[in-house]
């Protein structure tokens, strides 16, 4: 019972994360629903017997599922993989952090500030940029 | 080989078209002309073994598993379309010198030629029913890009033949397969020749509707009639070759190929009567309304070539070897007018029949030449037009089914043949007739004459001589109607009905032309649907569609892209509420400590969400990680929860490097556009608990757990569990992730960029000195645990991941403090330790393979086996380097300091490069 809430609430707050502005958030959206089906497998394997699978220490009868939890290790480092793989490129994909000029694509996201969805802010982001633009060049002459 | 040496000449001659023609400039079409010729002769050296009623044949496999092969087979219905491709060919190339522009090479032009007479060879001598639609499919490719070269006025009409003819193409392929189904073959002979397999397999109605379907697109049948007067923009060369003598007549020879096995049904027999006549008339009565040569004779050829289907779905001997006839005769008298029609294109400049006007005079052999050839279209004494339409006559009134189908499918013939007597005089009169002068115009030069002429020559011969062609015809004829005997073909039937169908078609159409002028005011008043607008409505309406659809992928906003699947889970699990039920009673598991950690998570997890901090968001996650690595610990889950720790101390170091010079806090969204967003979560979140119920918590340990709690100990020697598995047992899955981790590792690496290269050496701890210190010392004591835990992983909580994950954490303590360049620093270079992992666990995997046994076996190693090291041991430290590759790339490439702000003193965010839009700290 207990098992099956972490679930809901993990998978609520990434599913939430995923759907707002922002790389950032998306990542650690992304993470959390990482450990939303990590701990499904794990109680999928039964939360009767908890010892843990340590041969020396646990007496097989009561030990805990190895399987799941082998699976489950292998998740957990893959899912940080990914995590490391996609913060770089959420530094990576934003142009202006590697040349130190405005974006060339108007609608790259970026970390902080998600997306164009909404077209006003789009504007705005252009006007924004616009000024940027010219500020720093005014500073390279 | 015979047939291979054909195919390959052909093929040769399409490949040394480009540097010829960059030699020989337009000239090329000669030294082509005589290549088609010379294949067309070796080809014709089994002529008398195909007439007798052998067959050559050579056959490869292509795809045994499939039973499909690479198979030729010349047969004597396959004989008469070569003699058509490489004879009309040779023609064509011979033409094309005079016709193309001077000063260009075309070797695209004659390559795309040579490529389609190729690919038809190909077509009518395939002998297994994958080739032959491979073969299809290639000519419709051919056509398109032959058209294509007019230019950017072609693109509509290209298109169009492209779209309806592929889509003939795909109904072929379907009836391909459908096929190979009930016959359980591929081999057309076979098929042929049992056609009870196919009749009685209950497919075969499908398979013959999808073969009309293909022949009706590829021959230019109503209603797909439009594609080919559009495809008259392509130049006259291609409209000769391609689109009225062998592109279009794939669809005949498909239809006079599965003659053998539809020719007795009933349905086969009234579609294509009923569908070729209705096209002969129409296509007829449309012709009569040009005014463009070539429109006309596009749409003659449409209506010619729905006689011919007409007469196919006759099915009898006789009209088998008519169709056979008027396809030979159809191919030369059509291939004639086309090249001089673009003659007269190019020596007047116009093709419009009302602005051509006594031509007669100053060409005087160009227009003899075309009133041979439109005789010959008009069926009149003594053309090979006239034989083979007497023929046409004659199997049409043998048409079955009722008592009425053979007057009334002769009537409608008869009507056509009116109908083309009135245009062929229209274009003869249209183009030559008239008295006036015209000064500037002259004949052209003989070389450019000379191909159409000798095609109206043969078709004037031919006529009175036609029992030359008799042993092709019979032997063709016979090959589609193995039923019974074709007749032979001879030039005088003596005073017969279908010489008084004849002499009536002639009478009528004199009458018809004689009222020309009310005819024509007639006909320019009527309106009629225009299929090809029709088409292009129907296509602009499914671009459109395609638009709409998809319309909400056209962003890079990822909440765009991911609320539709995630709706489609909340459905699902509503759906799965709904449906399940009964499930049995689940244990009650839950330890008060268990609500402890959910408790937590309750507090913790909305508050990660809700905050609008980006440094509290990673930090909050990183809590979360740890009240589920400490859920993991209450489950009996040591090595994960150890894991997972060491996991979010390293995101979180990863994440914090990121962070640096972005703004400190989210951009802020009005509340209301929070709203969907927090319902779908809140869905999703109630799918996943009630999910999370019904799938666990109702049976005891797995088997396999069991089985690898009981026999792990005495099969692999460790004590933990876990490990055993990730080592020993699924070596496999373990070097599979390895593989992703060496990929995220290199990929990480690359998108921050090659810094090495530069060897800049960044300043370290920034003075502060406790970090520093701190840094000296447990630094090597890090390592000396990461190697400690490595070594134990096999018997306690240990191994590779968690081993290098503290390795990982010392590598970035070593960076804060002692910045790059340091000794470490360049021994922890990740492509090197990303590729040494890979490279050992792959070695590690292969070894045992060296003593014959399966990859990935544990094997004792000579030396180490001493110390206790397995090949276990150096998988995990392959595992070990990988994912200290991983993190040595994201730890060492982040923290170089912004290329921007190499000098600016760490503090306060840099602003202006890294905020795109909407600054949230000027925000309101």
């Amino acid at each position: 019972m207990s098992a099956a809430l972490v679930v809901g609430l993990l998978v609520a707050g990434g599913v939430f994360l995923l759907l707002r502005r922002g790389l950032l958030r998306i990542v650690l959206g992304f993470v959390l629903l990482g450990h939303a089906v990590n701990v499904l497998l794990v109680s999928a394997g039964g939360m009767q017997r908890r010892g843990a699978p340590l041969l020396g220490e646990t007496e097989a009868d009561v030990a805990a599922d190895p399987l799941p939890q082998a699976f489950v290790l292998t998740a957990v480092v893959i899912t940080f993989g990914i995590t490391v793989y996609m913060l770089a490129l959420a530094r990576a994909g934003d142009p202006g952090a590697t040349t130190g000029h405005p974006p060339a694509r108007s609608d790259a996201p970026s970390l902080a500030d998600g997306s164009d969805r909404d077209d006003a802010d789009r504007d705005d982001a252009t006007a924004d940029r616009g000024r940027r633009t010219d500020a720093s060049e005014g500073g390279a002459s | 080989m015979l047939l291979v040496l054909a195919l390959l000449g052909m093929l040769a001659l399409a490949v040394a078209a480009p540097p010829l023609a960059r030699r020989l400039g337009r000239n090329t079409g000669y030294p082509l002309a005589a290549g088609y010729l010379a294949v067309a002769a070796l080809l014709a050296s089994a002529a008398p073994r195909v007439w007798a009623g052998d067959t050559e044949t050579a056959s490869w496999e292509w795809l045994p598993s499939l039973g499909v092969s690479l198979s030729l087979r010349l047969d004597g219905v396959a004989g008469v379309f070569c003699l058509i491709v490489l004879g009309v060919g040779a023609l064509v190339m011979a033409y094309c010198p005079g016709y193309l522009a001077e000063d260009e090479p075309h070797g695209t032009v004659y390559l795309l030629l040579t490529l389609f007479a190729t690919s038809m060879l190909g077509l009518v001598l395939a002998a297994d029913v994958v080739l032959l639609y491979v073969f299809w499919e290639l000519t419709t490719v051919c056509s398109f890009f032959l058209i294509s070269t007019a230019g950017a006025a072609a693109a509509r009409p290209a298109r169009q033949a492209l779209l309806v003819t592929a889509a003939g193409g795909l109904a072929l392929l379907a009836a391909v397969v459908l096929l190979t189904v009930a016959a359980g073959t591929t081999d057309l002979a076979t098929i042929l020749a049992e056609p009870d397999r196919v009749l009685d397999s209950g497919l075969a109605w499908p398979i013959g509707g999808l073969l009309v379907l293909a022949a009706c697109t590829k021959s230019a049948q109503l209603p797909f009639h439009f594609w080919l007067p559009g495809a008259m923009v392509a130049m006259t060369p291609v409209s000769a070759y391609l689109h009225s003598a062998t592109m279009v007549k794939a669809g005949i020879y498909l239809l006079l190929r599965f003659s053998p096995l539809f020719a007795e049904e009933s349905a086969w027999s009234t579609a294509l009567i009923s569908i070729g006549l209705l096209t002969a008339v129409t296509g007829a009565f449309l012709a009569l309304r040009e005014n463009d040569l070539k429109g006309i004779l596009a749409y003659s050829t449409v209506s010619q070539l729905g006689l011919l289907v007409a007469v196919i779905g006759v099915g009898t001997p006789e009209a088998l070897a008519a169709a056979v006839l008027h396809t030979f005769a159809h191919a030369l008298f059509k291939a004639t007018l086309f090249m001089l029609a673009g003659i007269v294109d190019e020596e007047t400049g116009t093709r419009d029949i009302r602005e051509l006007s006594g031509m007669w005079r100053a060409m005087p052999v160009t227009a003899a030449t075309t009133v041979l050839a439109a005789l010959s279209l008009a069926g009149v004494i003594p053309m090979l037009g006239f034989v083979s339409k007497e023929y046409l006559f004659i199997g049409l009134l043998e048409a079955e089914g009722a008592p009425w189908a053979g007057p009334v499918a002769l009537a409608l013939g008869v009507t056509a043949s009116v109908l083309t007597f009135a245009y062929a005089a229209r274009i003869v009169h249209g183009g030559f007739g008239g008295s006036e002068q015209h000064s500037d115009v002259s004949e052209p030069p003989a070389a450019f004459l000379l191909p159409g002429a000798v095609a109206a020559g043969l078709g004037l011969v031919l006529g009175p001589a036609v029992s030359v062609l008799s042993p092709m015809i019979v032997s063709a004829a016979s090959d589609v109607a193995p039923a019974g005997d074709p007749p032979e073909v001879y030039f005088w039937h003596g005073l017969s009905p279908e010489l008084a169908m004849s002499a009536l078609t002639i009478v009528l159409g004199l009458v018809l032309f004689g009222f020309r002028a009310p005819v024509d005011r007639a006909l320019q008043r009527l309106r009629l649907p225009d299929a090809g607008r029709l088409f292009d409505r129907g296509h602009d309406g499914v671009i459109a569609l395609g638009h709409v659809v998809g319309g909400p992928e056209r962003t890079s906003s990822p909440a765009a892209h991911l609320s539709r699947p995630l709706v489609a889970v909340v459905a699902l699990g509503g759906v799965g509420a709904l449906v399940v039920g009964g499930l049995p009673s689940r244990a009650d598991t839950d330890r008060p400590l268990d609500w402890v950690v959910a408790g937590l998570l309750a507090v913790v997890v909305p508050a990660a969400v809700l905050t609008g901090s980006t440094l509290a968001a990673v930090g909050l996650v990183g809590i979360t990680g740890l009240l589920v690595a400490t859920w993991f610990l209450l489950a009996g889950a040591p090595d994960v929860a150890l894991t997972l720790m060491l996991v979010e101390v390293m995101t979180a170091v990863v994440a914090v490097l990121v962070l640096r010079g972005v703004p400190s806090r989210f951009v802020r969204s009005p509340r209301r556009a929070a709203v969907p967003a927090a319902a779908l979560a809140l869905g999703a979140g109630v799918a996943a608990t009630l999910a999370t119920l019904a799938f666990t918590g109702r049976r005891e340990l797995s088997a396999v757990g069991e089985h690898f709690l009981d026999s792990t100990e005495e099969q692999t020697g460790g004590t933990n569990v876990v490990n055993t598995i990730l080592v020993d047992y699924r070596g496999l899955d373990t070097l599979g992730e390895a593989v992703v981790l060496g990929t995220t590792a290199l990929g990480t690496a690359l998108v921050l960029g090659r810094s090495e290269r530069r060897r800049t050496v960044t300043p370290g701890a920034r003075g502060d000195a406790v970090l520093e210190v701190g840094g000296r010392v447990l630094v090597p004591g890090m390592f000396l645990l990461s190697a400690f835990l490595l070594w134990r992983g096999h018997d306690e909580p240990g191994g590779g991941f968690i081993a290098a994950l503290v390795a990982g954490a010392a590598i970035a303590l070593n960076q804060l403090t002692h910045g790059s360049g340091t000794f470490l620093g360049r021994l922890t270079r990740p492509d090197r330790l990303a590729g040494a992992g890979l490279v050992l666990v792959v070695a590690v995997g292969a070894l045992p393979t060296v003593q014959g046994r399966a990859f990935l076996t544990p094997v004792e190693l000579p030396l180490l086996h001493a110390l206790g090291i397995g090949s276990t041991f150096l998988f995990d430290l392959g595992v070990y380097l990988l994912v200290l590759g991983l993190l040595a790339a994201a730890v060492t490439r982040l923290e170089q300091p912004d290329r921007t702000a190499a000098d600016e003193p760490p503090g306060p965010p840099v602003t202006g490069p890294l905020v795109t839009s909407g600054v949230p700290e000027q925000a309101p």
